[in-house]
């Protein structure tokens, strides 16, 4: 019966033509997306009843039930989402300069080999050291407010960029280059019409990471010393011994990186259409 | 050859690529003159230089000794009245296919009605024609080869330069493309220099096949071809034919 259900579609459409069919899933997509959709309805059934059920006290597993009720909180509830509001800004603002850092240091580094030889060791130890580690330094010359945050998150976002970056440009087939000499182009002509284009697959894939990495650093800024923010939540709610909070916290930070990382891989679809 | 100022002249030309193993020696006095709207096509082994000579002459790499000038001026850098076709497509898959014919113009001026006219006259001769929206990975090998044809064709150039185009088809694609290529070279006239190492195909398509030899690349012999200027596929069977062909082949037999 399912299987009827889920083939009719695509037997229905003879007149099938491309942009069509990237539009209607096939059966076996299909199939996948209602079996992750069991798999997480039987894992969250597991949540609500299997504390009761082995007597976990509440403060070590919270059934699903009390963390939703954290999370809807009516008197809580504002102070997430500001708080929220907070680390998504120091994300969002440490995720562009890092971005920006990443691509125009990239470009450098690819085309002039001397830059590369001369710079990436320093830019290797640099990116060796945990960034938790350097945190506290940050809060000592930027403050506990949002600056501080902001160059923990850039430093774990530009490198992602940059590295893909290079390799990108490297990758960059040796007769398209030469295409364009060919043509008399112009260096920066080159570096727009040819050498940033090819690279785009890979630039996207350093963004995937860097948004990864721009989340972990903006919450581990957050742990070292702040006023506002999730991490700043998450800390309270574990002084208090408030594990549902904390659960709730937690989920507002997932459905974060879930709704950015959505976006980074919808816009790498719309621009890099052809890989 | 005519008493007409040659449009291609090379003389003596050397070229020497230093490597951390000695010098290697890729072209060895080269001596060639071609003329405004002739077909050459230069065979030789791997090796003996012949992509290295086209590229002297695209000016994407340096000579060490001797001269070679297009219209009489040294060649120093790429120029601008030169098109380049290469072994493989070498099409930019983020553009459509209007786009990539294009892109040879749109690095030196603005891309107007009149330029993507020029370009759609060009597809069409090629028989995309309906292929201008399209991107390059919806079509064959063979089309992503015409199209990159129209490209070096798009800004008039006064020399179109094919560094072995064919190589990675397919034998009736290749034929196909031939005749193509024959009737482009009538239709625009322009002076064609076809690197290759088909005999065959050197021989149905030009008025003179230029022989080299293997490292240091020289020019063992030059090759007058009698057909006249319209070459069909009957030309394939005929005796003369294969008697060029195995005319020129023996170069080979002796030095292989």
């Amino acid at each position: 019966m399912t299987t009827q259900t889920i083939t009719t579609p695509s037997a229905t459409g003879p007149t099938g033509q491309q942009p069509r069919r990237s539009r209607r899933p096939s059966p076996r997509r299909l199939k996948s997306v209602a079996g992750s959709v069991l798999l997480g309805v039987v894992l969250l059934a597991a949540w609500q009843f299997v504390p009761g059920w082995t007597g976990t006290p509440s403060y070590v597993v919270p059934p699903l039930s009390d963390v939703l009720a954290a999370l809807t909180d009516p008197t809580a509830l504002p102070r997430y989402l500001s708080n929220a509001g907070t680390t998504l800004t120091e994300v969002l603002v440490g995720l562009g300069i890092g971005v920006v850092i990443g691509l125009v240091g990239g470009i450098a580094l690819a085309q002039f080999r001397t830059v590369y030889d001369v710079v990436f060791p320093y830019i290797v130890a640099i990116e060796s050291i945990p960034k938790v580690a350097v945190a506290p330094l940050f809060i000592i010359w930027f403050g506990f407010d949002l600056p501080s945050k902001i160059v923990v998150v850039v430093l774990l976002a530009f490198f992602p960029v940059l590295v893909n970056t290079i390799h990108g440009i490297r990758e960059v087939d040796r007769d398209q280059i030469e295409l364009f000499e060919a043509n008399g182009a112009s260096p920066g002509q080159i570096r727009m019409k040819l050498l940033l284009p090819a690279a785009l697959p890979s630039i996207f894939s350093g963004l995937e990471l860097a948004v990864a990495n721009s989340m972990i650093g903006a919450i581990v800024a957050e742990f070292v010393g702040a006023q506002h923010g999730l991490g700043v939540l998450i800390l309270q709610a574990q002084g208090g011994m408030q594990t549902a909070a904390v659960f709730a916290l937690l989920i507002i930070l997932s459905a974060l990186g879930i709704v950015l990382n959505t976006i980074v891989r919808m816009a790498r679809r719309k621009v890099v259409f052809w890989a | 050859m005519s008493a007409v100022q040659p449009l291609i002249s090379i003389e003596h030309l050397e070229k020497v690529y230093p490597t951390s193993s000695g010098d290697i020696h890729a072209l060895s006095d080269v001596n060639l003159s071609i003329a405004d709207g002739e077909f050459v096509a230069i065979v030789g082994p791997s090796g003996c230089g012949k992509t290295t000579l086209l590229k002297i002459l695209a000016g994407l790499e340096s000579h060490t000794g001797g001269t070679a000038t297009i219209a009489g001026a040294p060649i120093a850098k790429p120029r601008g009245d030169v098109g380049m076709v290469f072994q493989k497509p070498v099409l930019l898959p983020w553009r459509t296919i209007g786009q990539n014919v294009l892109l040879p113009l749109e690095l030196h001026r603005k891309v107007g009605r009149a330029e993507k006219a020029a370009a759609q006259n060009l597809l069409d001769m090629v028989g995309l024609g309906d292929f201008v929206s399209k991107y390059p990975k919806e079509l064959s090998g063979g089309m992503q080869q015409r199209a990159a044809i129209c490209r070096a064709l798009v800004h008039d150039p006064a020399v179109l330069l094919m560094d072995e185009p064919f190589g990675a088809l397919d034998a009736m694609t290749r034929d196909a493309l031939n005749v193509e290529v024959n009737r482009i070279w009538r239709e625009t006239a322009k002076t064609a220099v076809l690197i290759t190492h088909s005999i065959p195909e050197a021989v149905f398509l030009a008025q003179r096949v230029i022989v080299m030899s293997p490292r240091p690349g020289r020019i063992v012999d030059v090759i007058d071809v009698p057909f006249g200027p319209t070459r069909t596929l009957d030309l394939l069977g005929s005796p003369e034919f294969a008697d060029l062909n195995a005319r020129i082949r023996s170069y080979f037999e002796v030095t292989a």
